[in-house]
């Protein structure tokens, strides 16, 4: 396979292929290998189609598309409550099994006063454990017991957008202008979960609808394409009011 | 499309091969594959929940169902799946997501010649859009030998029929190695080697296809 | 496998927008999403997609012996699948009750309203009839799947052909296709379902519904009609009331859809005939777009067949037994493979570019225009008849106006597009 060196983000590698001339650190002469890349033996394997990223100076993974949400840990996820189980909630984030969020882990939640949480609710919560044996352990408060602005939300309105893990990742690269173009023209609220889920409320439902249609357009544009689509958005909106 | 006509006697073509993926919006990864008039639709959902019976603790469960177009699903049917399953379980990381299981629905919508071999590369192509961990990816390749002793690489429904036997190898794309072969009717080992070489060059083909259609789908982002 | 629930928050603001009269993906409240017809290879294979609702149905044929009943009555069988591909809830193998409505409701529309004339498919009476099965199989589900499989059956039926028979005293000859053209069916007439979704106590009503639409809705009527306003079927689910001028007003509704789709399946019919005689391209094949960066092409790869041979005997004559092929020399068909990628980069996601679909609607002509766009865009079929105005909402809607029949077709384009 080719060496990654170079104009190394256009090619697309495929499982199976092997990844030449790793760069490890000098200290540790380690590297790291990030989702889709293994260890096999001597070399670095691919196990997921998709383009190869580096991040100075060890840090390796391959960007695949998918749609299917794995859970890691630490990763902030818009879940939806599907039952109450005695003292936790079952938690649909999309992945292989429900998540469990315990009553308690809200912000100034004790067991006399607890949260008011329905079924049917969505929340905004990090992963706590999630490892591929054991079931995926919700939290809406951090480490200090703030809720950091996770909770329940969408109890005022506002609308749920599913898309492909790729698009998530796009919208909250740094690079990334879209979200930060279209609030100049429509202001809105939205909570972006890493498992595929958008939660986006402007003022109102059209322009809710807007910001959701605008999203999932942007899937497969570029950057440029994703200003003048912005553009033009404003000029029409001007136009209307 | 018409490949499959202009072929004749010692020339020997893999039929245009077509397909189009994520096209399905419910699946996590989906696939339809044309080689010549031979048409399959795949999709794949996973990983997902497992059912008790079928959980596997150390592992993932490959579930494959495969749906007839007409008629309900037989013992060959049945069996297809099965050497859809196998065939699919020796390519992906199967310990990566223990305790899941990943669905993969075939459904058949044009059989004309080398039909086994393109459910399997449809398979290959719904996982890879699915992007679920594998180990490498996987080509297969039919051919059968007609009356004449002749070999003919990616037959018509029409030439199968006529044919002697009918082998279907299935390659993994690091070594090239066999991890399937299907074969039906009476042939020499001499033949099969022959077969086997054959079937070997054309797969290569076949990946780069899959080389192609993955660097165009990832091409806008 | 568990399906992804609907959360509340997207419940109250489907009926938040419906009660604004606005909907998700742009439409109007009585709008199809883009409709499209197209044929297999095969005789009586037809897929149709309404939105990204999927749909395939297959008819085949076979002789068996008639009912007690009707001695000289052929037999329709109607197999509707709900393939687990469609959705994960779908299990596979035994039917759901959603599937055994689906199921009842086409027998009623198709078998009942006789659309069929199934006394032409007497070959013997009382000993030998035909028997046509309809497989119906659904793709991917996106709400609406009983229109999709009506339109997708019926269509299937239209372009179906059965062997010719000949009968001589007590020989039955059934004819291969090469050796006698296949006769059509006899179809009546062309019934198809439209399915309305009511919310709020039937206060507002959704013609082609979603599938978060159903989610939410109340209660559903599903017209089942042709062409020539006949009635087949009528079916009201739900727990809902409905006035009777809802009833009616649905009615009026349905009979300029079933007129638009009939006149659909009628030119994509015509389109596929058309190509056939011609020899020319169909199938499915021919629709897979080529400009999208989802779908690839590759023109067929020649396999060399010479030096293959050589060294398979070479290495044959050294190991007899021993499976063992040196794959340096075995690769040979490499430079002789090439692979043309079509417009990389140039062509749009999802919709958009230019239609490849041997079976055209009206839209065929917009879509090539909307070629030079990178930003994906939407269609809806529009009403022939019924002008459209532009919904504030669908920034990214192309709505078009069409007169008809005079071919002029003006677009209009909002926001970004």
């Amino acid at each position: 396979m080719a060496d990654h060196v170079g104009d190394a983000s256009k090619i697309v590698y495929m499982p199976g292929d092997f990844v030449e001339n790793v760069k490890v650190s000098e200290k540790t002469s380690k590297a790291i290998l990030g989702p889709g890349l293994k260890q096999d033996g001597d070399t670095v394997m691919v196990t997921k189609p998709g383009l190869l990223r580096h991040k100075e100076p060890n840090i390796y993974w391959i960007d695949c598309h998918s749609r299917r949400y794995v859970p890691v840990r630490g990763e902030s996820v818009i879940g939806i409550v599907c039952a109450k189980a005695g003292d936790v909630f079952r938690v649909d984030i999309g992945g292989s099994e429900q998540a469990s969020l315990s009553y308690l882990s809200f912000e100034s939640a004790t067991k006399r006063n607890r949260p008011d949480v329905k079924v049917g609710d969505i929340v905004y919560a990090k992963l706590l454990v999630a490892n591929k044996d054991m079931e995926p352990e919700l939290v809406c408060i951090d480490s200090t017991g703030r809720s950091s602005g996770m909770g329940v939300i969408g109890r005022n309105g506002g609308f749920l957008y599913k898309c492909s893990l790729n698009l998530i990742r796009k919208i909250l690269s740094t690079n990334c202008p879209l979200l930060s173009r279209l609030g100049k023209q429509i202001p809105f609220e939205t909570t972006v979960g890493m498992n595929g889920l958008i939660y986006v409320r402007a003022r109102t439902t059209v322009q809710t609808i807007t910001i959701i249609n605008a999203i999932a357009a942007s899937e497969y544009m570029d950057n440029d394409q994703i200003i003048s689509m912005c553009k033009k958005l404003a000029d029409t909106f001007t136009m209307v009011q | 499309m018409k490949m499959s006509e202009q072929k004749s006697g010692s020339q020997n073509v893999l039929r245009l091969m077509v397909c189009e993926m994520a096209h399905l919006s419910r699946p996590d990864g989906s696939a339809t594959t044309f080689q010549g008039d031979t048409c399959v639709m795949t999709s794949v959902y996973g990983p997902t929940e497992v059912r008790m019976a079928k959980e596997q603790i150390d592992r993932t469960t490959v579930e494959v169902v495969y749906k007839p177009k007409s008629g309900l699903p037989s013992c060959a049917e049945k069996s297809l799946e099965n050497i859809i399953c196998n065939t699919c379980e020796n390519i992906l990381l199967g310990n990566a997501h223990p305790r899941s299981a990943i669905n993969i629905t075939v459904q058949e919508v044009q059989d004309s010649g080398s039909f086994t071999a393109c459910c399997i590369n449809c398979c290959c192509l719904a996982l890879l859009d699915a992007g679920i961990g594998m180990k490498c990816t996987m080509a297969a390749v039919n051919c059968c030998i007609d009356n004449e002793e002749n070999i003919i690489v990616d037959p018509t429904r029409k030439e199968e029929e006529q044919s002697q036997a009918v082998l279907t190898f299935a390659f993994d794309s690091k070594d090239k190695n066999i991890i399937t072969v299907i074969t039906k009717g009476k042939y020499s080992q001499q033949q099969f080697q022959k077969c086997l070489v054959l079937c070997r060059d054309a797969s290569d083909s076949v990946f780069k296809f899959y080389r192609e259609t993955m660097e165009k789908k990832l091409s806008k982002t | 496998m568990r399906e992804t629930p609907l959360s509340n928050c997207e419940r109250d603001f489907i009926k938040t927008a419906i009660a604004e009269k606005k909907r998700i993906d742009g439409r109007q409240a009585y709008d199809y999403r883009h409709v499209r017809v197209s044929f297999g290879v095969e005789r009586g294979c037809c897929m149709v997609n309404i939105g990204d609702t999927r749909v395939m149905a297959q008819v085949s044929c076979q002789v068996v012996e008639p009912k007690q009943a009707r001695p000289a009555d052929g037999t329709l069988y109607i197999n509707v699948e709900l393939s687990p591909m469609a959705c994960p809830s779908f299990e596979p193998g035994r039917l759901s009750d959603f599937g055994v409505e689906i199921n009842r409701l086409l027998e009623r529309c198709l078998k009942e309203s006789r659309c069929i004339d199934t006394e032409s498919l007497c070959i013997v009476a009382g000993e030998k009839v035909w028997e046509i099965r309809v497989d119906v199989h659904v793709i991917n589900h996106d709400g609406n799947l009983v229109d999709g499989c009506s339109i997708a059956a019926i269509a299937a039926i239209a372009h179906f052909r059965r062997p010719d028979i000949t009968v001589s005293g007590d020989e039955i000859t059934i004819h291969p296709a090469s050796e006698r053209d296949p006769v059509p069916l006899s179809v009546h007439h062309m019934p198809i379902c439209v399915s309305f979704a009511f919310f709020e106590q039937g206060k507002y009503l959704l013609v082609d519904p979603t599938d978060k639409e159903e989610k939410v809705m109340d209660g559903r009527m599903i017209i089942g009609m042709n062409k020539h306003r006949e009635i087949c079927t009528l079916q009201i689910t739900g727990q809902m009331l409905l006035l009777k001028d809802q009833v009616l007003r649905c009615s009026n509704i349905a009979v300029v859809k079933v007129t638009e789709i009939t006149e659909l399946i009628h030119k994509a019919l015509e389109n596929d005939r058309e190509e056939r005689a011609k020899g020319g391209k169909y199938g499915f094949a021919e629709s897979v777009p080529k400009n999208k960066v989802t779908s690839n092409h590759k023109v067929s790869a020649p396999v060399d067949m010479e030096t293959v041979e050589d060294h398979v005997t070479s290495t044959f004559s050294q190991n007899d037994d021993v499976i063992e092929i040196d794959s340096d020399a075995a690769s040979t068909s490499e430079s002789d493979d090439s692979v043309v990628i079509m417009d990389k980069g140039s062509g749009a996601i999802g919709l958009g570019g230019p239609s490849t679909w041997n079976v055209d609607d009206e839209m065929s002509e917009l879509k090539e225009e909307n070629k030079s766009n990178t930003t994906k865009t939407k269609q809806q079929k529009s009403d022939t008849n019924i002008v459209v105005s532009i919904d504030d909402s669908s920034e990214e809607e192309t709505t078009e106006i069409l007169v008809e029949p005079s071919i002029q077709k003006q677009k209009k384009k909002k926001g970004k597009v």
